[in-house]
């Protein structure tokens, strides 16, 4: 075994009468990994990610958490110690916002004004202000809304480990997209280990830096998300990327910052060029230079310009050996 | 408010009302129904309504969730299937059936009353148990709620207006019930009717049916109440 790995599996499987959900899945995850179970409906990521807390218990295998097995801990326990969010959010429908995210600290026996702490906290992260949040009751939040308290509880025990079941799975892209961001933007603050299932390769590519790829139970593939894009390993993993859209995919991992010319002051013509930010990606660029039929684009960081990209750097921009953040 | 009221005015005024209710029977020497104070019937019918109540509420709610348990489940559909086939079972027939066992009075009137409202809450309870979002449910067990704090704190709280709703139906119509065990000498607000009926006298029959009445539609409005307070705190739309 690893020696930082927060959870391993080790040929863990679930049969259910006859069936076999999970085959023989080995995997490691190591402590503040972003680890992204993907795979289409009914390939075992969700059951392997509930065989995690003992939602499910595994048939065969080991499953440690920090090395030790988790058939040896008390399941409550052991749960409290995880976070956990699904994708209807599952919020109590009859307790308010903050009654909500103090649900764990409540079980954990914190005191009173620790658990207050720790919710004013939380909704402080998630971007939602107390006074006008926490006495709501989730049938008036909005979906996204919904969703932040759903994380922010998940988190509200201050677990290592964090699963994610599909939490974004039922809302709209754009909401989708800002909480991904959020969600990136949460990890880099507290470097929890998350456990994360979708079925939406482009929500596993912009997350991950560990994507296991998984298929009728068993893991296809695993590796980090420029790995996965430079080397699918067979032609479903490039099917699950969108075959010949791979190119554009991996554009959009890419930053504008990492490859454009630097050292360059405005010139009068410059200003018929387009114009991109620097942390955009080489398939926005890409989309700019399409729209605006230019093989050029200024770049500009708040109204200075900082660089210039042009259409043979995007096409010949090496993919980063390793994650980008 | 309104119909505690009228019960009460029409519990201590109706001794005031002999002429009217003379005009009823008019063939009738006595009108008013007097071998008990309508005030010990109205008591009296209240409680045996009450532990009838509380024997069913006991019993049925707590069956309702031994059966949706996991170690319960295989007994569902014959608890389910008993709560709805008993609802077909007329009191009077679990009123003649009870005699032989109990003899006369109160305590048959109490066993019919009790499995007569058993009915409704152990649907209503099985309804609401099972009517709750299996997400919340599998969230509340993901974040370490052990069973019984999953049934305290999300399962109950989230099932209550559905079960205090099969509670108001079964008492609503244990107040109507509960008359049927005058004729087997449990004392209830059923005897002047019982009486009336036997001796031709309708003033009797008007008497202890407007009291019923009123009872049950007192009673229906006090749980009406309470459900609406529920639904508020809980904000359960």
């Amino acid at each position: 075994m690893k020696p930082n790995a927060m959870i391993e599996l080790n040929k863990v499987s679930k049969h259910y009468d006859g069936t076999i959900a999970v085959d023989s899945v080995d995997l490691s995850i190591k402590q503040g990994d972003f680890c992204v179970l993907v795979g289409t409906s009914g390939c075992g990521k969700s059951t392997t990610l509930r065989m995690i807390n003992r939602l499910i218990s595994h048939t065969k295998g080991q499953i440690m958490i920090e090395g030790q097995e988790i058939m040896s801990f008390d399941p409550q326990s052991l749960r409290r110690r995880i976070g956990y969010a699904i994708q209807n959010t599952g919020l109590f429908p009859h307790w308010d916002v903050a009654r909500n995210i103090g649900t764990v600290p409540k079980l954990l026996g914190w005191p009173k004004h620790k658990i207050q702490a720790r919710i004013e906290e939380l909704l402080e992260l998630l971007n939602l202000p107390y006074s006008s949040f926490a006495h709501k009751y989730p049938s008036e939040l909005s979906g996204g809304q919904a969703q932040r308290v759903g994380v922010a509880r998940a988190l509200a025990g201050d677990p290592d480990i964090l699963l994610m079941d599909e939490p974004f799975g039922a809302l709209d892209p754009i909401t989708r997209e800002s909480l991904q961001q959020e969600l990136l933007r949460i990890q880099q603050q507290i470097h929890k280990t998350i456990v994360f299932v979708t079925h939406d390769m482009d929500e596993a590519l912009k997350l991950a830096n560990h994507i296991v790829v998984m298929d009728q139970g068993r893991i296809v593939q695993q590796a980090t998300p420029y790995e996965l894009l430079l080397n699918p390993a067979n032609s479903f993993v490039s099917q699950l990327l969108g075959g010949e859209d791979r190119g554009l995919k991996q554009a959009g991992l890419m930053h504008v910052a990492d490859f454009m010319k630097t050292n360059r002051t405005m010139t009068p013509s410059d200003h018929q060029l387009a114009q991109i930010k620097p942390d955009d990606s080489l398939r926005l660029a890409l989309s700019v230079m399409l729209w605006h039929q230019q093989e050029q684009l200024i770049v500009m960081d708040d109204n200075h310009c900082v660089g210039e990209i042009s259409l043979q750097q995007i096409i010949q921009a090496k993919p980063y050996a390793d994650h980008h953040g | 408010m309104f119909w505690l009221t009228c019960l009460l005015v029409a519990t201590f005024g109706f001794v005031h009302l002999e002429e009217l209710f003379a005009q009823i029977s008019p063939t009738q020497r006595q009108v008013i129904y007097s071998r008990d104070s309508f005030l010990a019937l109205l008591l009296n019918h209240i409680y045996l309504v009450s532990i009838a109540a509380i024997i069913s509420i006991c019993v049925g709610v707590i069956s309702a969730i031994f059966v949706t348990r996991s170690y319960g489940k295989e007994f569902l559909p014959l608890v389910s299937q008993v709560a709805s086939m008993g609802q077909t079972f007329p009191p009077i027939a679990v009123l003649a059936l009870s005699v032989p066992l109990l003899g006369f009075g109160t305590l048959p009137t109490i066993l019919a009353l009790t499995l007569y409202g058993l009915l409704p809450i152990v649907r209503n309870t099985l309804a609401g148990i099972q009517g709750v979002n299996p997400a919340v449910l599998e969230s509340a067990k993901g974040m370490g709620m052990s069973s019984i704090q999953v049934l305290w704190r999300v399962e109950l709280p989230l099932s209550s207006t559905v079960i205090l709703s099969g509670i108001r139906t079964s008492i609503t119509i244990n107040i109507a019930t509960a008359a049927i065990g005058s004729t087997i000498g449990a004392s209830t607000l059923g005897d002047p009717v019982i009486s009336g009926l036997v001796n031709g006298n309708t003033a009797y029959v008007i008497q202890g049916a407007i009291l019923i009445g009123l009872l049950a539609l007192t009673t229906d409005s006090f749980l009406e109440r309470l459900q609406q307070k529920l639904i508020v705190k809980h904000s359960l739309m």
